[in-house]
C-alpha cells in the first residue's frame, strides 16, 4: 500500500518547518511509524525533560486518530504507566482536519495542563488531587531520572 | 417522306422508316379500320389509352410528300442536312412553297405556325420522335398487307383466331325471331364509356393552353372518372344480325370480355347457339365466343413505358391507372385462357407453381387498397396515394439480410484499369468496379440469350377452329407469348436478357462512388466521343436549328446529384481527369439558356460537355415545362431533349417514391447508361428498391404490376424468404455494394480505417448502490431456483427477465429500479427541507455573499460563512484539511461552509456512517447532512454553450456551488470523470453515449448540464426531422460536444465520424449491437483513433453479460429472425442460468 499523499506532505512539513520542541521522525522501514520528541513545557513540571513518544498512523488515516504512546516514564494523571495518553482528539473528538503536529502540540499543551478531573491514571490523579505540590514534585523527580539523559 | 430516298446517314432510324414508306399509303386513314370497325364503337376509347394505333394511320395520310418539294433541293440551298421531322415541318409551314420555306428557315418563323395547331403538330411530332420503332412497331405490322397463300398469311393479320368457348347471356328485351340458331351475334361493349374518354379528350386539350389551366382541370375532374371506374362498367352487348341489340352477356363473363375489349386484346364474335323462338326479356340465350387476338394487343411492348407518360398530363396519377389497367389486363387473360382451355405449350418450370395463383392474389389486393382508401385516388396529391399503397417497412434485420444477399462480392473478381485521362490512383476495389460498370454498359454477359424469359409463357396458335375448321395461318408464327405478370403479349420470342446497360452502385458511403463513377466516364466512351480528333478544337459549337426530336448527345454524361453536390460534382471531376479531358457544364439556374441540344449534338460532339451536372429540382421543373407545353421534349432544347451517352442519379434514394413527381420526371431521362449512385438502395421498404430499377429500365422488372406479383405480394403475405430470393434474384446482377466493414480475404479491410481501442471501465458501485443491487439479486436468484424446482421456469420467464432488468438497471443507477412515486415523495420532501435551509441544487456564490452581509449582525456562523465565501471568490488558495492537497480537488463546501475536496468529504462521510455515527464537519465538527454538500463550480467566461441552451446558461452567474448529487451513481460519476479529463486533455474531441434505457439517459442529462457539458440527445421518440436536426447541430459544433443516444434508436446507420470517444453505458444481450453502434463513429471518414469506454460494474450482471451471454451470442441467430418464439425463449432461459449462477 502506497504512502497517501497526506503522511508525505506532513512528514516533509514536520522536517521542513519543525515545531520548537517537537520533533518526529518517520522509520525508514515504515515511514507511517514515528519516532517523536516532545520537550517538557516551560513552567511545567516536566521542563528540561524531553519525552519520547512512537505514533502510528493506521490505515485509514486521516479518517481515524493515529495511535501515540509515551515511551519515556512519566508522571502525569492522564497518561498511564503504559505511556498511553487521554486526550479527547485522540479519541472522539478526533477530526481528520487535524494532523501529527496539532496532536502533538495538543500533547505538549497536555504536559503544561494536567487535568486530574479526567484520568487516566488513578493514582495519579488521586495524588494531584489532595497534594499536588507533592505530586508535581514527583513529576520533576521522575523527568530528572527519566527524561534528562 | 418516301421521297427521302437519301436520308441523312447518321440519322439512321429515320431510314428504318424511310424504308418503310413505300407501304404506308396502302393506309388510306381511319377508315381503313376494316370490316371489323363496326364491332369497335369504342375507338375512340382504345385511341386514348393507346396513343399509338393511331399514329400510322395519321402517319399514312400526311406523310404523303409535297411533289414540289424536294428535300434533296433544300438541303442544298440552306447547306445542311436537316431532320426529316424539320424538313416536313417546314414544308407544312410553307406550304410546299420552296422559296418560302428557304426564307422561313433562314428566319426561323417555320417554327409558329406550329404552335398556332397544336393538336395535329403534337401528333405528327410524336410520332416522328417514335425511334424505337423495333420490329414490333406498328408500321411494320400493318405495313404489310396480309398476303394470303394457301390459307397461310404473309403476317400477323389484324386479328387471329385463338379459340371458342360458350357462354350464356340474358335477353334484354322481348320479342320473336330476335335472334335463331347459328346466327351470328356481334358483342358489343357499352357506349357509355365514351364519355370518359370525351372527358378525357378535353381535358388533354386545355392542358395544352397553359399548365394553370391543366392543373386545375384535372385537379377538377380527376375524382368522378375514378369513382365511375370503380364501380367498374362491365356491360357487354350483343346484337344481332340486323344491328338490333338482343341481351347481356352475364356478368363471370362479362368481367373479362368487357376489359379484352375494352383493351383491344381480343375481338370476340358470337354465335347463337341456343335461343327460344320467342324471347322474353331475362330469358337466357346461348352462345358460342369466337375469340381473336388483335393484332394492337402485340402492340404495346416498348411503346407504354417510355412515352406514355408524357403524352397525357403529367400530374396526373398515371402510373396507378396503368398498373389498375395492368391488373384488370392480367385477370382478363388467365380467365380466357381458362375459358378457351388453351395451356402454354412452354413455361419455365420454377415460376409455374405460383404463377396464376399468384397474379389472382395480386389483384385481388389491389383491390382491396382500393376498397379501403376509395378517397385517396381522388385526391390532388399523388404524394398520399404513394404512401398508402407502398409496402410495409422492413424490419431492420429482414433489411440488414437484403443487404447480406446483395453484398456477395467476389474479392477475385477482376479488374480494369482507366483511362489514361483520368489521374486518380484507384484502389483495388475500384478497379474491380469498373471492370464491373464497363462489362454492363457494354453488355459483356455470358448469358445463354437463346433462354426464354423465365416469367413469359409460351402458347401456340391454334390451327383448327371449334367446329375443327382450318383458320388461317401465318407463316413462321406458329406461336405468341403471353407474360401473366404483365399482361403483355408478344409475336416475338422474349429472350431473357439484360437489356439495362447499367446498374446500381450502392457501395457504402466513403467507399468512392463519386471517383468510381468518374472513372468510367473516361474509360467508356461513346463510338463517336472515340473517333474525335484527340486535340481539342477551339471552335465554337455550331448553332444548330432547335429539333423536335430527341437528339442523341454521344459525348455527354448526366450527372443528377442534389443542389449541394452540384459544386463538389464539379470540382472532384476536374481533380481527376487531364487538363482537357474534361469538360463540365453545371446546369442550373443562369445557365439553363443554353440550349443542351444544341451544344451536345453530334454535330458539336467535338465541343460538346463531357459531363454535365445537374440538380433534381432543374429535372423536375424542365419535366414540367415540357409537360405544360404538350410534351414535346425536342422543342424544349433542355435535358429531354437529348439523348445521353449515360445518365447518373447521385444519391438515388431522391427517387424512392415512385409516384414523386421526381421520380416520374427522372424515369424520362433518355440515356444509353443509366446508372444510380445510393448508399441505401432500399431505405425501408422494398418499394424503393422498385423506383431504381424502374429508372433503370430493367425489364421486367420496371413493371410494377409485376413487381408486386412477385415482390410486394408474398412479402406482405409473409412469404419472406420467396420475395427476399426474388428481390436477390433483381439485385444480383443489377448492384455492386461494398461496405467498409468488408474485408478482403487476407482479413485486411477494403479500406483501412484508424485503430479502435476498446477499453472496460470495471466500475465499484458505491456501498448504498451494491446493497440496492445484492437485494435485488437475492430476490432474482431465489425466484429462479424456486421456478427451477417448480418446473415452472418457461411460465415465469418473462417475471425474470424484468427481473434482470432490474438487476441490470440497477448497475446504472439505483434510482431507475425504484417506484417513480416514492422518488417524487423523496424528492419533494428535500425540497422543503432545502426551502427551510435556504439551500438549492445551484446557488449563486455573489448572491450568497450578499445575503450573509446583510445579516451580519445577527449570527457569526454566517458572517464566518460569507468570509469563507469571499475567499473561494477571490480564490485564496486553501488546502484541503483533509488531504492537505492543494488547491482541492472539486473544492467542496459544507452546510456550514467548511471547505474541502469533494472525494474527502466523501470519504469522511462514508467512514462516519460505517461507524454509525453521525457524519460531523471536520473543522467544526458540526454534524453533516449528506446532501448539504457544494462544489464550487467556476464558470471560465468564454464557456461554450449549447446551441439552444445558450440563453439558459449565458444567465448564469460566474461561480456557483452546486450540491453534489448524492443520487448519483458510480457509473455516472465515471462518465462525468471521464469526460471532464477528456474536455481538459483534449477540448475539441467530441463523444457519443450510448445507453439501451432512455430512463438512464434522463439521468445522464441532469448530470451533464450540471457539469456544464453540453450534449445532444438522441432517441426513439424524436421525429425524422428533429433526428437529421440534431445530427445536423452535433457535427457542426465547433468543441467538445456530446451525443446521447439510445442504443436502439441510433445503433445503426448514422454516421458519426466527427466523434472519437464513444461510452457504452451498459451492454447488450449480443455485442453485435453494442458494436454497431460502435462502428457509427469508427468507420469511413473517421480520421483518428476511436477509444471506447465500455463501462462494465465489476462482479455484477454486467460483467456475466459480457464474459457469458455475450460471447455465446456471436454464434446465434435469434436475432435474424431465424428463431421461433419457444426457441427464443429457451435460449433465453438458458442465458438466465449462467446470469444467476455464478
Amino acid at each position: 500500500m502506497s504512502l497517501p499523499k497526506r503522511i508525505i506532505k506532513e512528514t516533509e512539513r514536520l522536517v521542513a518547518e519543525p515545531v520548537p520542541g517537537i520533533n518526529a521522525v518517520p522509520h525508514d522501514d515504515n515511514l507511517r511509524y514515528f519516532d517523536v520528541t516532545i520537550h517538557g513545557p516551560a513552567q511545567s513540571p516536566y521542563e528540561g525533560g524531553i519525552f519520547r513518544l512512537e505514533l502510528f498512523l493506521p490505515e485509514d488515516y486521516p479518517m481515524t486518530p493515529p495511535k501515540i504512546r509515551f515511551l519515556t516514564k512519566i508522571y502525569h494523571p492522564n497518561i498511564d504507566k503504559l505511556g498511553r495518553i487521554c486526550l479527547d482528539v485522540l479519541k472522539g473528538n478526533w477530526s481528520p482536519a487535524l494532523q501529527i503536529r496539532t496532536i502533538l502540540l495538543s500533547i505538549q499543551a497536555l504536559l503544561g495542563a494536567p487535568n486530574p478531573d479526567d484520568p487516566l491514571a488513578n493514582d495519579v490523579a488521586q495524588r494531584w488531587k489532595e497534594d499536588e505540590p507533592a505530586a508535581i514534585q514527583t513529576a520533576r523527580d521522575w523527568t530528572r531520572t527519566h527524561a534528562m539523559v | 417522306m418516301k421521297s427521302s430516298g437519301s436520308p441523312p446517314p447518321k440519322r439512321r432510324r429515320y431510314a428504318e422508316v424511310a424504308g418503310l414508306a413505300p407501304t404506308t399509303p396502302l393506309i388510306s386513314g381511319p377508315s381503313n379500320a376494316e370490316p371489323s370497325n363496326l364491332t369497335f364503337t369504342d375507338i375512340p376509347v382504345l385511341g386514348s389509352l393507346s396513343k399509338s394505333s393511331q399514329e400510322p394511320i395519321e402517319n399514312g395520310s400526311d406523310s404523303d410528300p409535297d411533289p414540289g418539294f424536294d428535300p434533296v433541293v433544300f438541303a442544298a440551298f440552306v447547306g445542311e442536312e436537316l431532320s426529316l421531322a424539320t424538313l416536313k415541318e417546314l414544308r407544312d409551314a410553307s406550304d410546299g412553297d420552296m422559296e418560302r420555306a428557304i426564307n422561313m428557315y433562314f428566319d426561323g418563323s417555320w417554327k409558329k405556325p406550329e404552335l398556332a395547331r397544336p393538336v395535329a403538330a403534337t401528333c405528327s411530332s410524336r410520332k416522328r420522335k417514335e425511334p424505337y420503332a423495333g420490329p414490333l412497331s406498328v408500321a411494320n405490322l400493318l405495313g404489310v398487307e396480309p398476303v394470303c397463300e394457301n390459307g397461310v398469311l404473309g403476317s400477323m393479320p389484324e386479328k387471329r383466331y385463338i379459340g371458342a368457348f360458350g357462354v350464356a347471356g340474358w335477353a334484354t328485351r322481348s320479342g320473336t325471331n330476335l335472334i335463331s340458331h347459328l346466327e351470328v351475334v356481334k358483342i358489343e361493349r357499352q357506349k357509355q364509356i365514351l364519355h370518359a374518354a370525351a372527358r378525357k379528350t378535353v381535358a388533354k386539350k386545355k392542358g395544352k393552353k397553359g399548365s394553370d389551366e391543366s392543373i386545375k382541370s384535372l385537379t377538377t375532374s380527376r375524382a368522378p372518372p375514378t369513382r365511375q371506374r370503380k364501380t367498374q362498367d362491365i356491360v357487354v352487348r350483343f346484337t344481332n344480325s340486323k344491328g338490333e341489340e338482343v341481351g347481356r352477356l352475364q356478368q363471370d363473363t362479362a368481367t373479362f370480355v368487357s376489359t379484352l375489349i375494352d383493351q383491344r386484346i381480343c375481338s370476340f364474335e358470337g354465335v347463337c347457339v341456343y335461343a327460344p323462338d320467342r324471347i322474353r326479356t331475362n330469358d337466357t340465350v346461348n352462345l358460342q365466343l369466337r375469340c381473336y387476338m388483335l393484332r394492337s394487343a402485340f402492340e404495346h411492348r416498348d411503346i407504354r413505358p417510355l412515352d406514355n407518360n408524357r403524352i397525357s398530363d403529367i400530374f396526373a396519377p398515371k402510373e396507378t391507372e396503368d398498373e389498375k389497367a395492368l391488373r384488370l389486363r392480367q385477370v382478363a387473360l388467365v380467365k380466357l385462357f381458362e375459358e378457351i382451355a388453351l395451356e402454354p405449350s412452354a413455361t419455365n418450370a420454377t415460376t409455374t407453381k405460383h404463377k396464376r395463383a399468384g397474379i389472382l392474389q395480386a389483384a385481388e389486393m389491389a383491390e382491396q387498397y382500393e376498397d379501403s382508401t376509395p378517397e385517396v385516388a381522388s385526391s390532388g396529391e399523388s404524394k398520399d396515394v404513394s404512401e398508402k399503397e407502398e409496402g410495409k417497412e422492413l424490419e431492420q434485420d429482414q433489411l440488414d439480410q437484403l443487404y447480406r444477399k446483395a453484398q456477395s462480392f467476389d474479392f477475385d473478381s477482376p479488374e480494369s484499369e482507366p483511362a489514361d485521362t483520368f489521374t486518380m490512383d484507384l484502389r483495388r476495389y475500384q478497379k474491380q468496379a469498373l471492370h464491373w460498370f464497363l462489362n454492363k454498359e457494354k453488355n459483356i454477359s455470358e448469358r445463354d440469350n437463346e433462354s426464354m424469359h423465365p416469367l413469359w409463357e409460351e402458347y401456340i396458335w391454334p390451327t383448327k377452329d371449334a367446329n375443327d375448321e382450318q383458320v388461317p395461318q401465318v407463316a413462321g408464327k406458329e406461336k405468341f407469348y403471353v407474360n401473366p405478370y404483365s399482361g403483355e403479349l408478344s409475336l416475338e420470342f422474349p429472350r431473357q436478357e439484360q437489356n439495362c446497360l447499367g446498374g446500381i452502385l450502392a457501395d457504402e458511403m466513403g467507399l468512392g462512388k463519386t471517383i468510381e463513377m468518374l472513372s468510367l466516364i473516361h474509360s467508356h466512351k461513346s463510338d463517336v466521343a472515340n473517333n474525335l480528333p484527340s486535340s481539342i478544337s477551339n471552335k465554337l459549337p455550331k448553332l444548330l436549328r432547335p429539333s423536335s426530336d430527341v437528339e442523341p448527345a454521344p459525348c455527354t454524361t448526366l450527372v443528377v446529384a442534389p443542389m449541394s453536390l452540384l459544386a463538389q460534382w464539379q470540382s472532384e471531376a476536374e481533380v481527376a481527369s487531364k487538363p482537357g479531358t474534361m469538360k463540365t457544364l453545371v446546369y442550373y439556374g443562369q445557365e439553363k439558356k443554353i440550349s443542351i441540344q444544341n451544344i451536345c449534338s453530334t454535330a458539336n460532339a467535338a465541343t460538346a460537355p463531357t459531363l454535365i451536372i445537374t440538380s433534381y429540382g432543374t429535372v423536375l421543373s424542365e419535366y414540367s415545362q415540357i409537360a405544360a407545353q404538350g410534351g414535346k421534349r425536342g422543342i424544349h432544347g433542355g435535358l429531354f431533349s437529348v439523348k445521353f451517352f449515360r445518365v447518373i442519379l447521385d444519391e438515388g434514394h431522391y427517387i424512392k417514391n415512385r409516384t414523386s413527381k421526381t421520380a416520374r420526371a427522372c424515369f424520362d431521362l433518355s440515356a444509353d447508361h443509366r446508372w444510380v449512385l445510393t448508399g441505401t438502395p432500399i431505405v425501408n421498404r422494398l418499394e424503393d428498391l422498385f423506383s431504381l430499377v424502374r429508372f433503370l429500365r430493367v425489364e421486367p422488372w420496371s413493371n410494377f404490376s409485376f413487381w408486386k406479383t412477385f415482390i410486394t405480394v408474398p412479402f406482405e403475405a409473409k412469404d419472406f424468404l420467396r420475395a427476399l430470393d426474388v428481390v436477390q434474384t433483381v439485385l444480383e446482377p443489377l448492384v455492386l455494394r461494398r461496405t467498409k466493414e468488408m474485408k478482403t480475404p487476407d482479413g485486411s479491410p477494403l479500406v483501412p480505417l484508424p485503430p479502435k481501442r476498446i477499453i472496460i471501465e470495471k466500475i465499484i458501485l458505491s456501498k448504498a448502490e451494491r446493497e440496492v443491487y445484492e437485494h435485488i439479486q437475492d430476490r432474482a436468484k431465489r425466484s429462479f431456483a424456486h421456478n427451477l424446482e417448480a418446473g415452472t421456469l418457461m411460465k415465469s420467464y418473462t417475471s425474470i427477465l424484468a427481473q434482470i432488468l432490474r438487476l441490470r438497471q440497477s448497475c446504472c443507477h439505483p434510482t431507475l429500479i425504484r417506484r417513480k412515486e416514492v422518488v417524487e415523495d423523496e424528492l419533494e420532501a428535500e425540497a422543503a427541507y432545502d426551502a427551510a435551509k435556504g439551500f438549492s441544487d445551484d446557488m449563486d456564490l455573489h448572491a450568497l455573499i450578499d445575503r450573509f452581509s446583510d445579516q451580519e449582525n445577527e449570527t457569526n456562523a454566517n458572517t464566518y460563512g460569507a468570509e469563507i465565501l469571499k475567499q473561494i471568490r477571490d480564490e485564496v488558495e486553501h488546502e484541503c484539511p483533509i488531504c492537505l492537497a492543494a488547491p482541492m480537488k472539486d473544492m467542496t463546501v459544507t452546510g456550514c461552509y467548511h471547505a474541502a475536496c469533494k472525494e474527502c468529504w466523501m470519504d469522511v462521510i462514508e467512514k462516519e456512517k460505517e461507524k454509525e455515527e453521525l457524519p460531523k464537519c471536520v473543522i467544526c465538527r458540526e454534524p453533516i447532512n449528506g446532501r448539504d454538500l457544494f462544489e464550487v463550480i467556476r464558470q471560465e467566461s468564454d464557456e461554450i454553450t449549447m446551441g439552444d441552451e445558450v440563453d439558459a446558461f449565458s444567465q448564469q452567474p460566474e461561480i456557483i456551488l452546486r450540491r453534489v448529487n448524492l443520487r448519483s451513481s458510480a457509473k455516472i460519476e465515471a462518465l462525468i470523470k471521464k469526460l471532464k479529463e477528456l474536455r481538459k486533455d483534449e477540448p475539441m474531441t467530441k463523444s457519443t453515449i450510448f445507453s439501451q434505457f432512455t430512463s438512464f439517459i434522463d439521468l445522464i442529462e441532469p448530470a451533464l448540464e450540471r457539469e456544464r457539458i453540453p450534449y445532444f440527445r438522441f432517441d426513439g421518440s424524436m421525429q425524422q426531422q428533429q433526428r437529421a436536426a440534431v445530427i445536423q447541430k452535433f457535427k457542426m459544433y465547433e468543441g467538445a460536444v456530446v451525443l446521447i443516444i439510445s442504443l436502439r434508436a441510433g445503433g445503426v446507420g448514422l454516421n458519426l465520424t466527427e466523434a472519437k470517444r464513444v461510452f457504452m453505458m451498459d451492454p447488450w444481450w449480443s455485442f453485435a449491437v453494442e458494436a454497431q453502434a460502435i462502428d457509427r463513429v469508427h468507420r469511413m471518414g473517421q480520421t483518428q483513433e476511436v477509444i471506447v469506454h465500455r463501462f462494465i460494474v465489476e462482479g455484477s450482471v454486467e460483467e456475466r453479460m459480457i464474459n457469458k451471454i455475450q460471447a455465446k451470442k456471436m454464434f446465434i441467430a435469434s436475432s435474424l429472425g431465424m428463431m421461433n418464439d419457444d426457441e427464443k425463449r429457451q435460449a433465453r432461459v438458458d442465458d438466465i442460468k449462467d446470469l444467476l449462477s455464478d
